[in-house]
């Protein structure tokens, strides 16, 4: 496959931009990589302070952390690939290189971001659970797969992203907005069975062709015990159509990418 | 063999649409049916490089330099035609364009010879190297944005040069730093020359072109208007191209109580030309007309390199050769037998003015470009009468 010759022939070069994106994305912070944990962190104890003072409804802690992590990961990936070309417009126009390692290596250092932030939250997530009187649920060892998954879905919108900043800068506005919009339509402070009290349990197969509620109630799934994943033939579906985005999101970036330096 | 090759080769952008695209201006020009015009950086343009040589282009500003050199580096996509390069492929098209200004100087030459394409263990190996030819050992650990511009492009320059690539490009960037780098750079471009690679550059520095090159391409309105022996290409630029536009900083003035009709630059054979030998006679007729009689004029020349370094400059009064005066129309001859210039591109500027100086007639200041092409192979820019000779007596051994 392309994707792997390009990433393989360049591995340096993509180790070398993570390497910049993490090491200037908190350069002269003095709470550095703290903020890649509290940021979520207080974005949840927010939603939860919030939840029950306005709705009351008992979303459980360990969901909305669950949630809010995995939300986080997919938005930094979004803003990032906004900019990755945009941003990079003298590295673009002057040196030649595959362009797609810039989306890739934007989606990298939040993967690695992630994974750091995803072992605080196992921890707080277990704590929350044993307060409760539980325990992380036996799936935890599926947490990879759905990792990599996530990961590849993050891709491909971070590729859309960054094609489409370099031809329409409306895109960094409009994705702010779909951004928010997308974050109440998917299952961050809410979960599964929020959906199904309020819609009737027949159109949980369709929510789930949302990607991000598809992932996030399987990191639920993974984690907390008694969450269980819906599964059936049309969720077995909804897995499969994001990986077709993927492919497609790579054709349209190589085809925009051959213009990125007339445009830039 | 070729390492570069380019067929036909053209690139178009759109005219108009100042600033970056917007949906709403896309969406609205297209419901209207309008289209962007379209200008043409790069026309038509077909070339082969043969491995080991070195070739510039010149050319005004806008004439599309810098899109053909793009154009071979792959940044940008050709409209029409194929461009193909043979070996590894390395461009100095912008020092330090990876650069990040948070992080160190190490960190940022790891980073930028990776964008170019060096294997990290190389790059270890020769770190040391590149740090000693940049000059930058102390500020190695200070994030590049607290560098000086020269700095910047000196450590830019030193990554850059320090990878082994089959074909390099250069986009003007060999006038950084100080003096002493800069003599340090083309060094390192002559060390590539020697070691048979190909080299394309762009430069504006004609007097480099000459000297470097062993060919030349003169675009002008994005299409190559000429290419050949550099000598004879900077020539068709310079009296082509050059004027117009005010590429030069050529000027006239003066009173014009007396004006230079007809001036002509005449070779050995008498013959109108603009490309001369070492050692053969050059004669310059300069024709005046005097609109009343003017008494003991000077008529005065002086002779500069391409890159404006002031060789030589005589007049009437100097020679010792006093014209007692004009009237009217007439032709004044000056002659340099033998022509001791070496090999290169030179203006010629004239001047008539009173033998106090206090009143210039007639001043033309860089006027007229001609070549000098030099039979032997002595570098230099004189001839110098220059001979050897033992002298007698014997030899001490040792």
């Amino acid at each position: 496959m392309n994707l792997l010759r390009d990433i393989l022939a360049h591995r340096e070069l993509l180790q070398n931009l993570v390497a910049r994106d993490i090491k200037s994305r908190y350069k002269g912070s003095a709470l550095g990589f703290l903020w890649s944990i509290l940021n979520p962190l207080f974005m949840a104890v927010i939603y939860i302070f919030f939840l029950r003072l306005l709705a009351g409804r008992g979303v459980p802690h360990e969901d909305v952390i669950i949630g809010v992590f995995a939300w986080q990961f997919t938005v930094q990936c979004v803003t990032g690939g906004m900019t990755c070309i945009t941003g990079n417009s003298n590295l673009v126009k002057k040196v030649y290189f595959p362009r797609v390692l810039l989306p890739i290596s934007v989606v990298v250092a939040n993967l690695i971001n992630f994974l750091l932030t995803l072992a605080v939250q196992l921890v707080l997530v277990a704590v929350l659970l044993a307060m409760k009187g539980s325990h992380l649920a036996g799936w935890t060892a599926a947490l990879p797969a759905i990792i990599v998954y996530h990961s590849l879905f993050n891709l491909s919108l971070a590729l859309l992203v960054a094609a489409a900043n370099v031809y329409f800068r409306d895109t960094q506005h409009l994705v702010g907005l779909l951004l928010s919009a997308w974050f109440f339509v998917s299952p961050v402070m809410y979960n599964l069975s929020f959906v199904e009290k309020f819609a009737g349990p027949a159109l949980t197969p369709a929510y789930l062709l949302n990607p991000v509620a598809l992932i996030i109630t399987a990191y639920r799934a993974a984690q907390v015990p008694g969450a269980l994943f819906p599964w059936s033939w049309s969720a077995a579906g909804a897995w499969v159509w994001p990986l077709a985005l993927l492919v497609l999101a790579w054709r349209i970036f190589q085809r925009a990418q051959r213009n990125f330096a007339d445009w830039l | 063999m070729n390492a570069i090759e380019a067929n036909h080769l053209g690139k178009a952008y759109r005219k108009g649409g100042i600033g970056p695209p917007t949906l709403f201006g896309t969406l609205s020009r297209t419901l209207r049916g309008r289209r962007h015009e379209e200008f043409w950086a790069l026309q038509d343009v077909s070339f082969a490089v043969e491995s080991g040589r070195t070739v510039g282009v010149i050319g005004p500003n806008g004439s599309g330099k810098s899109s053909l050199l793009g154009l071979v580096a792959g940044t940008i996509t050709p409209t029409r035609g194929t461009v193909r390069t043979e070996g590894r492929l390395s461009s100095l098209l912008e020092l330090g364009a990876g650069f990040h200004p948070d992080l160190s100087g190490r960190e940022n030459v790891f980073l930028n010879a990776a964008l170019l394409g060096i294997a990290r263990e190389d790059v270890r190996r020769r770190y040391d190297h590149i740090v000693a030819f940049a000059g930058l050992s102390e500020f190695m650990d200070m994030p590049v944005k607290h560098y000086s511009s020269g700095m910047y492009v000196r450590l830019g320059f030193a990554v850059a040069t320090e990878l082994n690539p089959d074909v390099l490009l250069v986009d003007e960037v060999l006038a950084v730093g100080d003096i002493a780098f800069q003599l340090k750079c083309l060094d390192r471009i002559r060390d590539f020359q020697r070691r048979g690679k190909t080299l394309l550059l762009v430069s504006h520095a004609l007097q480099t072109v000459e000297e470097f090159c062993h060919e030349a391409f003169l675009l002008y309105h994005g299409k190559m208007v000429a290419r050949g022996d550099p000598p004879d290409v900077i020539l068709a630029y310079m009296t082509s191209y050059m004027g117009e536009g005010g590429y030069l900083y050529r000027q006239e003035f003066g009173t014009r109580e007396v004006e230079f009709t007809q001036v002509t630059l005449r070779g050995a054979d008498e013959a109108e030309s603009a490309t001369f030998t070492t050692g053969r006679p050059v004669h310059v007729d300069v024709g005046y007309r005097a609109k009343q009689r003017i008494e003991s004029p000077v008529f005065g020349f002086s002779i500069k390199t391409g890159n404006g370094l002031y060789v030589f400059g005589s007049n009437t009064q100097m020679a010792k050769t006093p014209v007692p005066f004009i009237e009217g129309e007439g032709v004044i001859r000056l002659t340099l037998d033998p022509l001791t210039l070496k090999g290169g591109n030179f203006f010629l500027s004239l001047s008539i003015h009173s033998p106090d100086h206090a009143t210039q007639y007639h001043r033309r200041e860089d006027w007229y470009p001609f070549v000098v092409k030099d039979p032997t192979e002595t570098p230099g820019l004189f001839a110098l009468h220059s001979a050897w000779r033992m002298l007698p007596g014997p030899q001490r051994e040792l």
